[in-house]
């Protein structure tokens, strides 16, 4: 008895689905933007508004300097902790995932809340103390990556290769095990990244201006402009993660939390 | 153990004294004195109970919703989804899954608003959505807008479980004379259940902490615990519930501990498929 074939029946009724679920409110968001003054015709009138408007080049700027920190300091601490943790330390290695699993059972209210409670004064005077927390926020994914990349090379032969020939730790990290896992290195300085320049919880509730809580503010004096910036940022960051997953050579790295 | 040092000062000091401070300081009165008072208006029928229920039921809601059709998604993405079209795929969910932020809920303004888009199309067609007590506002808008990020993190998180139904399995029980059927309700789903528990509570434990999309979106008119939260901290705070906030977000971190336990748990039942 032949199989009666589920293929196309599936594809029409999932294809129609996501069209209904994601795309009708992207694409209703996408022509939403571009209405002109008292929503008369087309135009680029709320983009125009954007650029020109008060705060939207300092919020930015402020963004992406704490991300690009953010992503540097995350890089900094966790490759030498994660090399430690697959050459030597495996004994640590169940308490270090552990730790690095607790942004994700935290909520992030709380953390925020106990932000406020916990650090000294100088530290919450300053815009800077949101790198450590974005940091913190993205050690669940940046576990994840570094730890996929650094099991897929042969750690221990190369360290004792590099050793033996006479290299410090600091240059055996640099020169062999970063180009190794450049991969895993990369989607971790991404996820940081991203995760960092649209984090607005813990900016929002420690009383901080970055590009998504000027959004937010903007947002009551033109609803417009906010729905052109979301439009923005959401397509953007489509067509630049599909960009690279179609030109990477490997397929970006993936973190995933696995069921 | 050395080269652990910075990672252990790093995490102990952002991480976990945050959480123990905001407990301690749950744990304390007014004038300093030891009283779990803050906790009382928690646990008694009130409008701080009554945002833990809402907050319950929006992410019981939307995670069923994100875990049935995102199942089914992964499903149909597995096995017909191949190569590059797979890999946008893929990172298109990646997207779609971490876009529960401020973004999302202007777009969805936009969308379903009282003059959005879709709003005004659909009228066009008869059916005007605003005619009952809808609005994006509402309980119901932000299901709808949790949904849009809860179903491709479910995609995300399902697909390895779905990847790794080997197909010996099927072939082995169709040689042993099993229908299709018999094959999903006797093979597939016993195997996928464990998997499906667990990302059950991950969405779960995502929905019932967001705080950016319902802020940006409802501005309190949806009563959740962490907006509530979050009045509290932005200042007018009634002077003998000083530390009800923090007594909240430890209300919190429990229910998430719970969901996560959960998740644990059933993760292992799924580990024993994988190894064996």
């Amino acid at each position: 008895m032949k199989r009666l074939s589920l293929k196309w029946p599936l594809i029409v009724i999932s294809s129609a689905l996501a069209f209904i679920i994601f795309v009708v409110p992207l694409y209703g968001a996408s022509v939403y933007s571009f209405k002109g003054m008292g929503g008369k015709g087309h135009s680029w009138v709320n983009y125009q508004w954007l650029i020109h408007a008060d705060g939207f080049y300092p919020s930015l700027f402020t963004s992406l300097k704490l991300a690009v920190l953010a992503g540097i300091l995350n890089l900094l601490l966790m490759v030498p902790t994660m090399v430690y943790l697959n050459l030597k330390g495996q004994r640590f290695k169940p308490f270090v995932d552990f730790l690095c699993i607790l942004p994700l059972i935290i909520p992030v209210v709380s953390l925020a809340i106990g932000a406020q409670v916990a650090m000294p004064e100088f530290l919450q005077n300053t815009e800077y103390e949101l790198v450590f927390f974005f940091v913190i926020i993205a050690l669940p994914y940046t576990y994840r990556a570094l730890d996929t990349s650094l099991q897929t090379v042969a750690l221990k032969t190369l360290v004792e290769a590099s050793r033996s020939l006479g290299a410090s730790w600091t240059r055996t990290i640099i020169r062999v095990i970063v180009p190794a896992i450049r991969s895993g290195i990369t989607g971790a300085l991404f996820l940081t990244f991203a995760l960092s320049i649209g984090e607005y919880t813990i900016t929002s509730l420690l009383h901080w201006e970055t590009f998504p809580t000027w959004t937010v503010v903007a947002a009551q004096q033109n609803i417009l402009g906010a729905i052109a910036i979301s439009v923005f940022s959401f397509v953007g960051a489509i067509v630049l993660l599909t960009a690279i997953a179609l030109f990477s050579k490997k397929r970006v790295q993936r973190v995933e939390v696995e069921a | 153990m050395l080269p652990l040092l910075p990672f252990f000062i790093f995490t102990g000091f952002f991480l976990v004294w945050p959480v123990i401070a905001v407990t301690l300081r749950s744990l304390h009165g007014n004038k300093n004195e030891w009283t779990f008072a803050n906790y009382r208006p928690m646990l008694h029928k009130g409008p701080y109970l009554h945002a833990f229920v809402v907050s319950l039921k929006l992410s019981i809601v939307t995670t069923v919703i994100g875990s049935i059709l995102g199942a089914f998604f992964a499903y149909v993405i597995v096995k017909y989804a191949h190569g590059k079209f797979g890999a946008v795929i893929d990172s298109i969910s990646a997207v779609f899954a971490n876009s529960g932020g401020v973004p999302l809920a202007f777009m969805f303004v936009a969308a379903f608003g009282t003059e959005g888009l879709v709003t005004t199309v659909l009228k066009r067609l008869g059916w005007d959505i605003y005619a009952g007590h809808f609005t994006i506002f509402s309980f119901t808008g932000v299901v709808l807008v949790y949904s849009f990020f809860q179903i491709p993190l479910m995609v995300l998180i399902f697909k390895p479980a779905i990847a790794g139904l080997r197909s010996e399995w099927e072939e082995a029980s169709t040689n042993l004379g099993a229908s299709h059927l018999t094959y999903w309700r006797r093979v597939a789903i016993p195997i996928l259940t464990p998997s499906f528990i667990g990302a059950f509570f991950l969405l779960f434990a995502g929905g019932f902490s967001a705080y950016a999309t319902a802020r940006a979106l409802t501005v309190g008119t949806v009563p959740l615990v962490p907006i509530i939260i979050g009045t509290l901290v932005d200042g007018n705070v009634i002077s003998d519930q000083a530390n009800l906030g923090d007594a909240l977000a430890v209300g919190m971190i429990v229910v998430a501990t719970i969901a996560m336990a959960g998740y644990i748990w059933a993760q292992r039942q799924a580990a024993k498929w994988r190894s064996s």
